[in-house]
């Protein structure tokens, strides 16, 4: 394959996992002051603070490959500029951080659960990237992801296994986050082009470790799921995304678009 | 709106935590956390006690489960000096020892005159 | 067994006297010692305030941390709202102890939150409206914090001293994150700056209310007689505000900044600031829970915690099942 294509394939790549971790981050961050109880809100802006940083190193390399300042990356680009999976972009509920949030946490533990299991699969297949930068930077991420994926194990067998009215609203989250994971196990319309380069294996390959982990986990609390991961809502990947990633997006850019001349923050 | 404080009792446990700053170190206690089980606190205790200081390793305790001493007790912890199990008790050792070398350079320097 | 009862015979005066004692020796007192009632209804208001202060403080600032400009600004800010709720945590366990007796626990603390019945500091009472807010809150509103509670460091209570060796330790940290957001603003464009000198004429009053009256004539009560007594705080409020205008005032002219009391002045004489005093009845109104921004904030704090009420439920269900 030319360079073109092959750094057209490795740019794709890092958009979509900078673009994951930076709105997945962003959602949790939302949650901060308003956790069920005080300690979990604190070990949770951990977690956030973690994604944001992945997110700033994955920027960084696009950074290095000329695409831009990884700031003007995270914070100018057009929605549709996006390549973020549309669950991911996801309120965490109806109503505005600041007035009356109703945030849902089934919907967050269930959410953040299902990522970090498909990031860590992700992040193991990356190791091996043809990119060295990329792969260097895989095995760094990979040293946080033991206790974000060890405190939702946590968070999801407990709820699943406790109250009714808790189980229901798990299973319920569980159906509307599967509607839409599909989404952040694609690799896009440049798929075949990153395997090719080496960049990533197969995207069917790292869905089906994916699922045969998930249903694992939910033999574990005594729960069954026949169906794929659906991608209902459209690819992300591909610049399809929902008025909720646009309303962040004007809220995460609007101190950094305000004065034109600012040489610094 | 009405609450049932039975439930929230139960999710609100106390646990102690403990931690080793590093590899060689003695496990110290650091805070506590209130969380509704083991599993739990232990996820807690990580990021609300570490996020900057270092621990090679955390331990949680349910507070219930630690015997801790009454105040009368730990007055009676006060103890009476005893010097005998003490370096401070051998205090006197040094001016002996001193008389000793004192002495020797004496004789030493007897021997001498007498040879 | 029979020995060990000295402590526990004596009656209420020889226990205080023994409790004064200790206090005046230095002694610090841990959670399970024998206290008189007035101490502990003295340390679980300040600390309750403190700790719930924490978390409601969070609340203003975390408005920023989605909006914060750059990459490293967001995360910056998102571990120093953590480290608030942190504060907040601490502290809260610190009170949550001592009530345990009355038989209450951290439910109680909410409920009394949410029926303003526990009151927290004036400044997060305040309204943040723009970035230049956050800015002055992470500068001055910390910097003054930092203060007084160094102040306490050495304070009787045992438990207390220890979540606030904790809590100081990571304020260098906020003092130093303070500092960087505003000098970018200071070295910024005209319009950064003006942002920057909008914000400190919004907050120079509540600055000056953090410390509180300097006697009770200005508030009609006051209780910083109380908590010297104990050797829970070695200075007074207007002693700390003092140390604050003589840190901070010479900073801000440096960086080029107004300072919103035309009046203000060291009197060399005195060797003493002298300044305008804000509005005490203001003070009052807003710590009594009549703030612009109180109803607010704590709307939010509490929907989210009975939002979430079914977590409890459930997690609570779980450790009870387990101990059978």
């Amino acid at each position: 394959m030319s360079f073109s294509e092959k750094n057209k394939a490795m740019t794709e790549l890092l958009y979509q996992l900078a673009d994951d971790d930076f709105i997945h981050a962003h959602r949790g961050s939302e949650w901060l002051g308003l956790a069920p109880h005080i300690e979990e809100d604190v070990a949770f802006s951990s977690i956030n603070q973690d994604t944001m940083g992945h997110a700033a190193m994955y920027y960084k390399l696009l950074e290095d490959l000329g695409e831009g300042k990884a700031d003007d990356l995270s914070h100018r680009r057009k929605p549709e500029q996006y390549r973020n999976a549309i669950i991911l972009e996801e309120r965490n509920g109806s109503g505005e951080y600041l007035e009356s949030p109703q945030y849902d946490w089934a919907f967050t533990v269930i959410r953040h659960f299902f990522y970090d299991v498909s990031k860590k699969i992700r992040l193991e297949s990356l190791k091996q990237s043809s990119y060295e930068p990329l792969s260097e930077a895989a095995r760094k991420i990979l040293t946080e992801q033991y206790y974000h994926l060890m405190h939702w194990e946590v968070w999801f067998k407990q709820l699943m296994t406790s109250t009714a009215k808790a189980r229901k609203k798990m299973e319920a989250a569980i159906f509307k986050v599967w509607d839409d994971f599909g989404g952040v196990l694609t690799l896009g319309p440049y798929g075949d082009e990153m395997v090719k380069a080496g960049l990533i294996e197969d995207e069917e390959v790292l869905k089906t470790r994916f699922t045969e982990r998930m249903q694992k986990y939910f033999q574990s609390v005594d729960f069954k799921l026949v169906t794929e991961p659906q991608m209902k809502r459209g690819d992300g990947r591909a610049g399809v995304h929902t008025p909720d990633l646009e309303h962040a997006l004007s809220t995460l850019s609007e101190v950094y678009v305000s004065d034109a001349e600012a040489a610094g923050w | 709106m009405k609450k049932d404080h039975h439930e929230s009792d139960a999710f609100y446990e106390e646990f102690e935590v403990f931690s080793k700053k590093k590899d060689g170190s003695p496990i110290q206690h650091q805070f506590s956390l209130l969380a509704p089980n083991e599993e739990m606190a232990l996820i807690m205790a990580k990021e609300n006690f570490f996020r900057r200081e270092p621990a090679v390793d955390i331990w949680v305790v349910k507070r219930s489960n630690i015997r801790k001493l009454a105040q009368s007790e730990k007055e009676a912890l006060k103890k009476l000096d005893k010097p005998y199990r003490e370096t401070k008790g051998y205090a006197d050792l040094n001016r002996r020892w001193r008389a000793f070398k004192e002495k020797g350079k004496d004789e030493w320097l007897k021997g001498e005159k007498e040879a | 067994m029979i020995e060990q009862l000295t402590f526990d015979v004596l009656n209420d005066e020889q226990k205080y006297q023994h409790f004064m004692e200790r206090i005046n020796r230095g002694e610090k007192i841990e959670a399970d010692d024998w206290m008189p009632d007035d101490y502990r209804q003295a340390l679980i208001r300040l600390i309750s305030m403190h700790g719930i202060s924490e978390i409601m403080g969070a609340l203003p600032e975390k408005e920023w941390v989605p909006k914060a400009p750059t990459l490293n600004r967001k995360l910056a800010i998102m571990a120093k709202v953590q480290d608030e709720m942190g504060h907040g945590q601490l502290l809260l366990r610190v009170a949550e102890d001592l009530m345990k007796p009355l038989g209450k626990n951290r439910d109680n603390i909410m409920q009394d939150l949410f029926s303003k019945r526990l009151k927290f500091h004036n400044v997060f009472h305040m309204p943040s409206p723009t970035w230049g807010d956050a800015a002055v809150i992470a500068w001055l509103v910390d910097g003054a914090a930092i203060l007084s509670q160094t102040m306490m460091l050495d304070t009787s209570y045992g438990p207390y001293g220890r979540a606030l060796k904790r809590i100081c330790q990571e304020e260098s940290f906020h003092a130093k994150h303070g500092e960087s957001l505003v000098l970018s603003l200071a070295e910024g464009t005209d319009k950064q700056k003006q942002m920057l000198q909008e914000a400190v004429n919004r907050w120079w009053d509540a600055l000056l209310m953090f410390f509180g009256p300097k006697s009770k004539n200005e508030t009609g009560h006051s209780n910083v007689d109380k908590n010297i007594k104990y050797k829970l705080r070695t200075k007074t409020n207007e002693q700390l505000r003092q140390e604050f205008l003589t840190k901070y005032v010479p900073k801000m002219k440096l960086i080029g900044l107004d300072i919103p009391d035309k009046t203000i002045r060291f009197d060399e004489d005195k060797q003493e600031w002298i300044y305008k005093e804000p509005d005490w009845n203001e003070f009052k109104k807003i710590v009594s829970g009549n703030g612009p921004k109180t109803n607010e904030r704590l709307h939010l704090r509490q929907s989210s915690y009975e939002q979430n009420e079914w977590v409890r439920e459930a997690l609570g269900h779980i450790s009870s099942a387990a101990v059978g």
